[in-house]
């Protein structure tokens, strides 16, 4: 599955000099650069060259997590880099495991963060324009190094909120197409399970709108869980979020209702609540009066009173559909 | 027709499938206590045992070591509740074992699928008291047991 970068070529400090002052502004060429051993990506810094199966890579900043507040947090093993041949953008991704544990309350659980899962992810996905697309490499130190397409591009999150001026404005003129592509972007994490892979981290950031095609790339496989009775019930719960937040044009939560509608809040019951995030709103009927049954249906099985849970994408979708043609 | 398969033809068959957690052996006792000593049952005892995929391991030998740990573990487990219920009245060799190890996408359609080639009447579980949110982020055997099982019986000791 991955390719060997030991095979490198040769570039001397003037050609690769060279190839640098095609692709970047005069003023962010460097007087000197740089060949690093792929094998510790802590040597590997800003303005150096990788080279990987034969191609030179001019590395650039390192990618930062953004969100929850964690906007300076670096990834120093992610870092975006320029393939000094076609000028491209890319994110080269070092092999970074770690175990940790995920906790949900007082829920804990076992989770892990696995090159070879997203090495495994992109030779399924490979020519899919829904996922992220990228080829593994093995590094110097044969640890698998990912180098993926820079995608450009909107996430989720930013386009709902883009959208409308209220959210009965959103909900009847943006919505239902929002709806429409959230639905194919399920149907992409149903290919994954249905190759027995899961995402891992679904979240409405990791769901990029690219820019060069109009269609949504899910991103970011490299997080594993410890799942228990069923598979792919913590990548169910991913999708009932973003479905929650699309739907409430954001989330909508018990602090934002007490400021706004109390008079709503004084009508919730635990019951109306998201199963997981206690704080946040799944009954959105009951916030907007206009969200049909059928839809809201969806939505409660993502709610503390829910009885009955998603299993399966293909469970899903089969009642989102039924919800979504009634929209239009 | 020899003898065995006189027996397993009248036999009310039992799947009780168990993990390593206190719900499971009281899912024993409770077939002990309940069926002991009496004739026309017998028991599989079915482990399944979720390997972790290979993500969770740093090399291969460590993820062989894991699985050959808990082969022992639940082997060993296995051939205790197997003495519970031989104890309780149950014949000698109308109690089976049954390990499985295996990446499935559901437990219960696992346990459902052993039930079938073993033509089991009844599937019998411990329930385990997990929260609402757990279950829906992790899933329940038994709730899904409930809903998915046909052509059978489906216990679930509290």
């Amino acid at each position: 599955m991955e390719k060997s970068s030991v095979k490198t070529c040769r570039y001397s400090e003037e050609e690769l000099l060279e190839m640098i002052r095609r692709w970047v502004p005069p003023e962010r060429v460097p007087s000197r650069v740089f060949i690093k051993d792929t094998a510790d990506f802590f040597q590997v810094d800003y303005d150096d060259v990788v080279v990987l199966g034969g191609v030179p890579y001019f590395v650039r900043n390192n990618e930062r997590e953004g969100r929850f507040g964690l906007e300076d947090q670096q990834k120093f093993w992610v870092k975006r880099a320029i393939d000094l041949k076609t000028g491209r953008t890319k994110i080269l991704k070092w092999a970074f495991w770690e175990k940790f544990t995920g906790r949900i309350g007082d829920l804990v659980y076992e989770c892990v963060r696995s090159p070879l899962k997203e090495a495994r992810i992109l030779n399924i996905v490979r020519g899919r324009p829904d996922f992220m697309q990228g080829e593994t490499f093995m590094d110097a130190a044969g640890n698998p190094l990912r180098i993926m397409d820079f995608i450009y591009g909107k996430t989720l999150e930013d386009i709902t909120l883009s959208f409308g001026e209220s959210h009965e404005d959103y909900f009847f003129n943006h919505y239902p197409g929002l709806l429409s592509e959230f639905v194919t972007a399920a149907e992409s994490i149903g290919f994954l399970h249905a190759n027995g892979e899961k995402h891992g981290d679904i979240r409405r950031d990791h769901l990029l709108k690219d820019t060069a095609t109009g269609q949504y790339r899910w991103i970011d496989f490299d997080y594993n869980y410890r799942h228990r009775a069923n598979k792919f019930s913590y990548d169910m719960f991913g999708l009932g979020n973003i479905l929650i937040f699309i739907t409430g044009w954001g989330d909508v939560t018990k602090y934002t209702l007490a400021q706004d509608n109390p008079n709503i809040l004084s009508r919730l019951s635990s019951d109306d609540l998201n199963i997981v995030f206690h704080y946040r709103v799944a009954n959105l009927r009951k916030v907007y009066p206009y969200i049909p049954e059928t839809l809201n249906r969806v939505l409660m099985h993502f709610s503390a009173g829910a009885r009955v849970y998603y299993a399966s994408t293909e469970e899903l979708l089969a009642d989102l559909k039924e919800a979504s043609g009634k929209l239009n | 027709m020899n003898n065995e398969a006189v027996i397993g033809d009248r036999d009310k068959h039992l799947l009780i499938a168990i993990d390593d957690t206190q719900d499971s052996k009281r899912a024993i006792s409770y077939v002990a206590e309940f069926l002991g000593g009496f004739p026309g049952f017998r028991a599989t005892l079915l482990s399944i045992v979720q390997e972790p995929e290979e993500d969770f391991f740093r090399t291969e030998e460590e993820r062989i070591a894991w699985i050959k740990d808990k082969k022992e573990e639940m082997n060993g487990l296995l051939e205790r509740y197997r003495q519970i219920l031989i104890q309780s009245g149950f014949q000698d060799d109308k109690v089976g074992i049954k390990l499985s190890i295996g990446n499935a996408k559901s437990l219960s359609d696992m346990i459902l699928s052993f039930q079938c080639d073993m033509s089991c009447c009844t599937v019998v579980v411990g329930r385990h008291h997990k929260s609402k949110t757990e279950e829906f982020l992790f899933g329940s055997i038994s709730s899904q047991l409930i809903h998915e099982a046909k052509n059978c019986a489906v216990w679930v000791v509290e």
